[in-house]
């Protein structure tokens, strides 16, 4: 599944200009040392942090995409950081739990 | 010389916090980590002539890489973290080279030691190459990849508005010219 497809499937609304690629796992983390050490390439990653640091930690892991929960306001400083690195920047309502729920349920994340 | 072509994993990994500290006395720097939040001796403390507090507490990890092929370890315990440039010095070398890998779809990141060791020591070219070959090798380079300079390159620290890449101030939404210098 592409995050194109994610976007549509799940009404995930895109803040940042990226091409669209396969997701591949999905992590779920606040904390940026933890991405780091544990995040995977292709995988989506799901926060409630919006500092602008998310992006390149998101970068240096090859992130799919940073999908923003829980309605939190993301600063325009990060989503243009986030469109010059080529990282989707998506953002739900819904809360970190409901998403995940929604994810497991279409597939991602299971092995 | 080893004819391994190194696959790299990571190993040994150690949550904990990156303590920075400055003496009143003197108005050195020095960094270092910690697995504990409240180290023992506190937030001041007086080390011979110098007075230190502690500046910031930032949680993050250290780590050393394995090659899965030949079990080769490289220990980074010299790593205090990664930079990423802000770009707010025009004739820093960082930010020089930062927009000369830019254009290669190449992304800059930069190596700190922990100080004041590093300064006169700086993490050796061979190990930041290490580094830079394991973020490489965990991506598909065919859309970007990553490089990785010492932090001795930077114009000058006193001046650096750059964000290290670990957890703390992630709330500030202070843009960078309004941000005090990191040293």
């Amino acid at each position: 599944m592409t995050t194109r497809e994610l976007v549509e499937k799940i009404r995930l609304k895109p803040l940042s200009k990226f091409e669209p690629r396969e997701v591949d796992g999905v992590f779920v983390s606040d904390m940026l040392s933890d991405v780091m050490a544990h995040a995977k390439s292709g995988n989506l990653w799901l926060t409630v942090q919006t500092h602008k640091s998310i992006v390149p930690a998101a970068n240096l892991v090859d992130v799919s995409a940073i999908v923003i929960t829980s309605g939190k306001q993301v600063p325009q400083e990060t989503v243009d950081l986030a469109s010059k690195y080529n990282i989707a920047i998506l953002s739900t309502e819904l809360s970190t739990f409901e998403l995940v729920g929604k994810l497991y349920g279409l597939g991602l994340g299971t092995k | 010389m080893s004819e391994c072509q190194h696959k790299w994993e990571m190993t040994n990994i150690q949550f904990g916090f990156m303590v920075f500290e400055k003496c009143s006395h003197c108005n050195g720097l020095r960094t270092y980590f910690s697995v504990e939040d409240n180290p023992i001796l506190g937030d001041k403390y007086r080390e011979g002539d110098c007075f230190w507090s502690r500046v910031e507490n930032a949680q993050s990890f250290q780590f050393d890489l394995r090659c899965k092929k030949c079990n080769h370890l490289e220990k980074f315990e010299d790593l205090m973290g990664l930079l990423h440039c802000t770009g707010c010095l025009p004739d820093c070398e960082v930010e020089i080279q930062r927009k000369k890998y830019e254009a290669q779809r190449t992304w800059v990141l930069v190596a700190f030691g922990f100080l004041p060791k590093a300064k006169t020591e700086p993490i050796p070219p061979h190990k930041l190459k290490i580094l830079e070959d394991y973020f490489n090798q965990r991506r598909d380079t065919s859309r970007s990849r990553i490089a990785i300079l010492s932090f001795n390159l930077i114009e000058d620290l006193s001046l650096c508005k750059g964000d290290f890449i670990h957890d703390v101030g992630m709330l500030s939404l202070e843009p960078p010219e309004e941000r005090k210098p990191l040293f």
